[in-house]
């Protein structure tokens, strides 16, 4: 039946011209990597810079981490605005950047519970201390602070006060910060540290309340954006909206404090 | 429901069937109709995707075509962009976790063919191709069509390699599947719950549909 | 060499293992070669060889003077491409194509145009017209194994070979397509190459025989000459030996007797209400024929024939003995005992009488197909 070249080459043929997005190449939109606590804020931001200029940006919301594994790995993305400025330092150190980007907004931590948990969230995290010293805390959620900075200052806030060893068998570690609100949102945990701008939305706001952390407990969270090498002007432009006051003010209303 | 997410599912599926199939052919014949050193080592390696963690697959695919590979960088450089987080990428994810899928159904569809009736086939003065297509594909068919059912199900269903080598990307590599995850993540729980039922429909249409053709095998010995 | 020189179809076999072969013999055409052997003597693999479906270590093949296969040249046409009407022994029918399609399938080299015609003319001959459009599950036994001759004959093959084709099929069915196999036998020149175990179909088919033995070929000659060997001590444990020869009738007596003439006279035989002048095949077990030195009187039997003894066949502590004893041309074999022969002294050359009864005389196959048959030939 033929030996077994033939039927390789016409794999091989099939696979390179298979490509989805070879048709709108050249108008497709720019792909956006963006921190998971951007995903309410930045999809309003984007929502007006398509009003204001006409065109659209394509946003792919992931832990910082992950996304920056992926861009090494060559995931075709054109800007990424990262949770912290330590992930795309790395890409910058790798020369995948065209510079080292710009801080676009500073971030804050929350302690939030859902409605009905036996914790109540305080900013000194006294009550949470309690429940553990008690014995009756639940699960607790924090992102996995190896992919997620907003994990990382999870985890300092716990060590600070002293209940990280304590918490640790009771811990549920989302793999980006979205999916620890789940938890805590949907009552799968008694409650979980997030980002403040998750707190704020509506689908978080209606299910619990929040208690904000002080910002000397945790290394603080600058979040920082990048432009990848192989960004067109369109990214180039979105990369401007992103520091333009319209942008602020909704990055504002979302928790965030911006640079001035 | 995400209709660009449907249609990259539904891309996936069509695409993989169309690599797979020929291929799984030619080698679930061979693998029928031939006794060599090996083969049963090359039986167990078919195999290995249908144990082997899709993570597991996941990894190893990005180490090897990987932008921070060699063979990923040839690549690049041929087509203009990486394997990985692409729609290609997926494809070939997808053939290599499918092989088991494909092989072994068309395997057992030619073992149960008699080889009497081969060799009629050639005493009858047809020609090696003649006799593929004219006898021993059309007593072979249920079991091609179930390797064919079964693939485009199981690549509806693939997760976490989808995830891992094809990332989130809307309109390339973000499936069905890897769709519904992501509207949990937003709270969008309808639309992902819409995905999810369409994702069952299809996965019991089509048990249904192998079940009955599974029927037609082996029935054919007069 | 067992057959004709030059036939039209000469195979030489040679191999150790995994399958021994070591068989040389040609067949012509018009005749019949029946390979008969125990299971796994290498009968199929024969076949299968002429058939280029098994490629044994050492091989020539050749048909009509092409070389089919010749190992020493590194010669081998494909089985595709060999003019080979192939008969399996359970038919090997594709289950998927009805019978006509089956026919169809063998029929690649007419243009498209004359193909349907020609597969209805193979079934009408083997008279399954009438169920052209049935799938194989859908026919009997029999019908199948019709259908399964109408393919190989589609195919206009050079050598026809059948693999056991009676194995699968009633006894009495059996008979109808021995009878077939007889016709086919007159109409087309082939060479015919017939397997079998079971000696009914020797006996009825054969004109010439292969007794193989694993692989190898024990005896191989023209069936009457083979089945008037004395020393076939294999034969004698399988079937029993008998002489088998042709005769013709003369005509009938009316005390349900029917006279048989063969070279040297003229038998009795049960009467079988054939026709004048039909040609038979007659089989005479040795254990039914008696010796006498001097013409008998008084005997109940009817037939005494005049004869020679032309051998006698001891084979080591096996009474009785076979002794062989001429007849005009025919060779008849007599089972006696080592005492009778001590006691009557006889020895090649003794002058001697044959006894037979008219009971005796089996009449195997007859001339005219299915002639004067009870049975009518169902499936």
């Amino acid at each position: 039946m033929g030996g077994w070249r033939d039927p390789l080459l016409c794999v091989l043929a099939l696979v390179v011209s298979a490509d989805l997005s070879d048709a709108r190449q050249a108008k497709r939109a720019p792909m956006v990597a963006a921190a998971a606590n951007l995903s309410m804020a930045l999809t309003e931001v984007a929502a007006a810079f398509e009003r204001e200029h006409g065109s659209r940006v394509e946003l792919v919301f992931g832990a910082s981490g992950s996304l920056t594994r992926q861009i090494q790995d060559g995931a075709p993305f054109e800007l990424f605005l990262a949770a912290d400025e330590e992930f795309p330092g790395r890409l910058t150190g790798a020369g995948l950047t065209r510079d080292a980007g710009i801080v676009y907004a500073t971030g804050r931590l929350v302690i939030f519970a859902p409605a009905g948990s036996p914790l109540k969230p305080d900013a000194q995290l006294e009550n949470l201390g309690r429940l553990v010293k008690t014995g009756m805390v639940g699960r607790f959620a924090i992102a996995n602070p190896d992919v997620a900075p907003y994990g990382r200052a999870a985890e300092a806030v716990l060590r600070k006060h002293g209940l990280w060893e304590a918490l640790r068998s009771n811990l549920v570690i989302g793999d980006s910060i979205t999916q620890a609100a789940q938890f805590a949102a949907t009552g799968n945990a008694v409650g979980a540290l997030i980002a403040h701008s998750l707190a704020l939305t509506p689908e978080l706001a209606s299910r619990g309340t929040y208690a904000l952390i002080p910002d000397d407990d945790y290394p603080p969270l600058r979040q920082r954006m990048v432009l990848l090498k192989r960004a067109g002007p369109q990214a180039q432009q979105f990369y401007d909206f992103v520091q333009g006051g319209a942008a602020k003010l909704i990055l504002t209303k979302h928790g965030f404090s911006v640079p001035d | 429901m995400d209709f660009v997410a449907l249609r990259v599912s539904l891309w996936l599926g069509a695409g993989t069937i169309l690599i797979l199939l020929p291929f799984g052919l030619w080698l679930g014949r061979l693998l029928a109709l031939k006794q060599f050193r090996g083969k049963l080592f090359l039986e167990a390696l078919l195999t290995v995707p249908l144990v082997l963690p899709p993570t597991a697959l996941g990894f190893y695919l990005l180490v090897t075509f990987g932008a921070r590979s060699p063979l990923g960088q040839a690549f690049q450089a041929v087509v203009g962009h990486s394997l990985p987080f692409s729609f290609q990428g997926l494809l070939v994810a997808s053939a290599i976790a499918n092989i088991p899928f494909v092989v072994q159904p068309i395997q057992r569809g030619f073992e149960a063919i008699p080889s009497d009736v081969r060799d009629a086939a050639s005493c009858c003065g047809l020609t090696p191709w003649q006799r593929f297509t004219r006898i021993e594909v059309p007593l072979a068919w249920p079991s091609i069509l179930t390797a064919a059912i079964l693939t485009f199900a199981h690549t509806l269903g693939e997760f976490g390699v989808v995830l891992m080598v094809g990332g989130n990307l809307p309109g390339q590599t973000r499936t069905l599947s890897i769709a519904i995850y992501d509207r949990m993540q937003a709270f969008d729980d309808r639309s992902a719950g819409v995905m999810a039922a369409t994702l069952l429909v299809l996965a019991l249409a089509t048990l249904m549909t192998t079940t009955a053709l599974s029927r037609r095998v082996g029935v054919r010995r007069v | 060499m067992c057959g004709v020189s030059e036939p039209r179809l000469s195979v030489g076999l040679r191999q150790a293992g995994p399958i021994p072969l070591d068989v040389e013999f040609g067949c012509d055409a018009g005749q019949v070669l029946a390979i008969f052997g125990p299971s796994g003597s290498g009968k199929t693999t024969i076949l299968r060889s002429i058939a280029g479906l098994y490629r044994p270590d050492h091989a020539t093949v050749r048909s009509n003077g092409v070389a089919w296969t010749d190992t020493a040249s590194g010669t081998f046409v494909p089985p595709h491409q060999r003019a080979v009407g192939f008969v399996f022994q359970e038919y090997a029918l594709f289950p998927h194509l009805t019978a006509e399609g089956n026919v169809t399938a063998a029929l690649g080299h007419l243009p498209h145009a004359d193909r349907r015609s020609r597969a209805d003319q193979l079934l009408r001959s083997v008279r399954l017209h009438e169920k052209a459009n049935r799938r194989p599950q859908e026919l009997s036994g029999g019908e199948r194994q019709r259908v399964a001759l109408a393919r190989a004959l589609a195919r206009e093959p050079a050598v026809l070979l059948l693999d056991e084709p009676f194995a699968a099929v009633d006894r009495h069915v059996r008979r109808g397509l021995q009878d077939e196999v007889n016709a086919l036998r007159r109409t087309l020149d082939l060479p015919m190459i017939l397997v079998t175990h079971d000696f009914d179909d020797v006996v009825r088919l054969a004109t010439h025989v292969l007794l193989l033995e694993r692989g190898r070929a024990v005896a191989c000659g023209p069936m009457t000459t083979l089945m008037s060997r004395p020393d076939l001590a294999w034969l004698r444990e399988a079937v029993g030996l008998g002489a088998v020869f042709e005769a013709t009738v003369r005509g009938s007596t009316n005390h349900g007797l029917m006279l048989l003439g063969f070279d040297a006279g003229t038998l009795l035989a049960a009467d079988r209400r054939l026709p004048t002048g039909t040609t038979v095949r007659v089989r005479i077990p040795a254990r039914e024929v008696i010796l006498a030195t001097h013409r008998p009187e008084g005997l109940s039997l009817h037939n005494v024939l005049v004869g020679r003894v032309s051998a006698v066949h001891r084979d080591p502590g096996i009474d009785p003995v076979i002794v062989q004893v001429e007849v005009g041309r025919l060779l008849l074999l007599a089972e006696v005992t080592q005492d009778a022969i001590d006691r009557l002294r006889l020895a090649p050359g003794t002058p001697v009488h044959a006894l037979v009864k008219s009971v005796s005389i089996d009449v195997v196959t007859t001339d005219s197909g299915l002639g004067a048959r009870d049975s009518v030939t169902t499936t």
